[in-house]
């Protein structure tokens, strides 16, 4: 199975826990620019993702049964 | 493997000449490897040993199959096998050559008949759970986003592998495609073959999807097996089943981390937590602009808050101050004065009293002076004068002596406490008095008292 590098599953949990913590109050300027930051970067990735949707299918049983 | 194909037997060359032990073993060669399933009815004799049993399976025009079948077998049906059941076993032939009889070696015996099947589905579902196979505690969380899919169904039948592939959305899903039956006699272990298959070589894929279109119970039967419930507990992917239609509760379903009621429906649920990030990702990215420019506001805000709050303040703290100061100077200059005006009085009146005292001083000074200068110069005229008076005091003294009037011949008495009496009515009878003469003394008692 190639490893996939980007994890959609992890970005998105993060971009979700951004979204949340600028719900907050009292945000440090400093930190909501790194957030923010950090945010578009996944936000970014993640569309990249969305956008290369084709499935890819693979039969295994086929090529087990050449293995034989 | 290969499964259920038809013999194909070489046609033997040479004139070959087996021993009798030889022979059985040729025959076994071919025997053995098959997997066949038989159906019949279970024989009158029975012969149970703790951890096998021999059965006869029965045709209608008398054929008789022995069969062997270990123990545990039995056991994974959840009910026990009895003579005149209808069942079908699965397994394989073999002769035994001390006896040089045909005997089927049972694998797997799989029941007949809607009833029987389902007081065997409840029969195992009781036992299985009573196991802990169906607790909620147990089930493997499914991932959020699942990429790489294992799909286990058939390519045939009622479509599942169809509706499967063409309800997933175009999300780059990466599917690997293990072919196996869904029903009959050689489902279960295919399955089970495939969940064992991922597990051992694709262990990272998000999720095993098992699925097949709806059917009776009969068909249903490898899903409602103790073997698969085993296997899908023992899957270390988590595994999703969509079998059947909705009202066919299988124990795999029961058993298996997320149960979807068809292949559609599996597909379905796959999709939609990517169908939802398609939709919140846009959303968030509004949104994290928009937040991000309200903290600036917000900030922004708060600097001209802080900042005229911060002047405000300070001119506040300044004019306290100021205040503060200027009552000290008040108080101070009040003070002084007060202190200035007790001081001029004071002065004043040490001025005053002092020219008092130095007049005064200055007269007795005078007076002394003038009464020194008299005194010398009057000092024969005052010696004089006084010795005269002197004299005359002396004269006059000793006339108003007593001495003298005793001389003359009065006496003068006193009581008994040395006071003179002057009134005798004071005195009492008997009382001693004592009278005084010129020369001597007397003590007399009073006889008598006259006023």
């Amino acid at each position: 199975m190639p490893e996939e590098k980007f994890n959609f599953t992890k970005a998105y949990k993060e971009i979700e826990e951004i979204n949340e913590w600028f719900q907050g109050e009292d945000i440090d300027l400093d930190e909501a620019l790194k957030k923010y930051e950090k945010g578009m970067e996944l936000i970014a990735k993640c569309k990249e993702r969305l956008k290369e949707a084709e499935n890819k299918f693979e039969e295994i049983k086929k090529k087990y049964s050449i293995g034989e | 493997m290969k499964i259920n194909q038809s013999l194909e037997v070489e046609p033997i060359i040479e004139e070959k000449v087996f021993s009798v032990s030889e022979f059985f073993d040729f025959l076994n060669e071919i025997l053995v490897p098959q997997r066949v399933i038989v159906q019949g009815e279970i024989g009158e004799k029975m012969n149970n040993y703790p951890r096998y049993s021999f059965f006869n399976l029965l045709d209608k025009d008398g054929s008789i199959l022995k069969c062997f079948v270990w123990r545990e077998v039995i056991e994974t049906l959840g009910i026990d096998i009895e003579p005149g059941m209808e069942i079908r076993v699965i397994g394989y032939p073999e002769i035994r050559k001390n006896r040089g009889e045909l005997n089927f070696q049972v694998e797997r015996i799989e029941l007949l008949g809607e009833g029987i099947l389902k007081r065997q589905f409840e029969i195992l579902k009781k036992k299985l759970e009573a196991l802990g196979y169906f607790s909620p505690e147990i089930k493997k969380p499914i991932p959020k986003f699942c990429e790489n899919i294992g799909l286990i169904t058939s390519r045939v039948g009622r479509g599942a592998l169809k509706d499967f592939l063409t309800h997933l959305g175009n999300f780059g899903f990466r599917i690997f495609f293990y072919e196996t039956k869904v029903e009959g006699g050689f489902a279960l272990n295919e399955i089970l073959e495939a969940i064992n298959w991922f597990n051992q070589n694709m262990p990272k894929l998000d999720v095993l999807v098992l699925t097949r279109g709806g059917g009776d119970w009969e068909s249903l039967r490898p899903f409602n097996s103790e073997e698969i419930v085993k296997a899908i507990s023992a899957s270390k992917i988590p595994i999703i089943t969509g079998i059947g239609h909705e009202d066919d509760t299988t124990l795999a379903d029961l058993v298996a981390d997320l149960r979807t009621s068809t292949p559609t429906d599996a597909a379905k649920i796959l999709n939609k937590n990517w169908e939802l990030a398609k939709v919140n990702i846009p959303k968030i990215e509004i949104n994290l602009s928009t937040s991000l420019r309200k903290t600036f506001e917000i900030i922004k805000k708060k600097i001209i808050f802080y900042g005229s709050n911060l002047t405000v303040k300070v001119q506040k703290e300044i004019g306290l101050k100021q205040q503060g100061l200027k009552s000290l100077w008040k108080n101070l200059g009040l003070r002084f004065q007060n202190y200035f005006k007790e001081f001029e009085f004071l002065e004043k009146e040490f001025k005053k009293n002092y020219l008092k005292i130095k007049k005064l001083v200055k007269d007795q000074k005078i007076k002394i002076k003038e009464f020194l200068e008299d005194l010398i110069k009057n000092k024969n005229q005052w010696q004089g004068k006084i010795n005269k008076i002197l004299k005359q005091q002396e004269e006059k003294l000793f006339l108003c002596s007593p001495y003298l009037k005793l001389k003359q011949g009065y006496t003068i008495t006193k009581d008994e406490s040395g006071k003179i009496i002057k009134d005798p009515t004071r005195l009492k009878i008997s009382q001693e008095i004592l009278t005084k003469f010129y020369k001597g003394q007397i003590v007399s008692k009073i006889k008598k008292i006259e006023k």
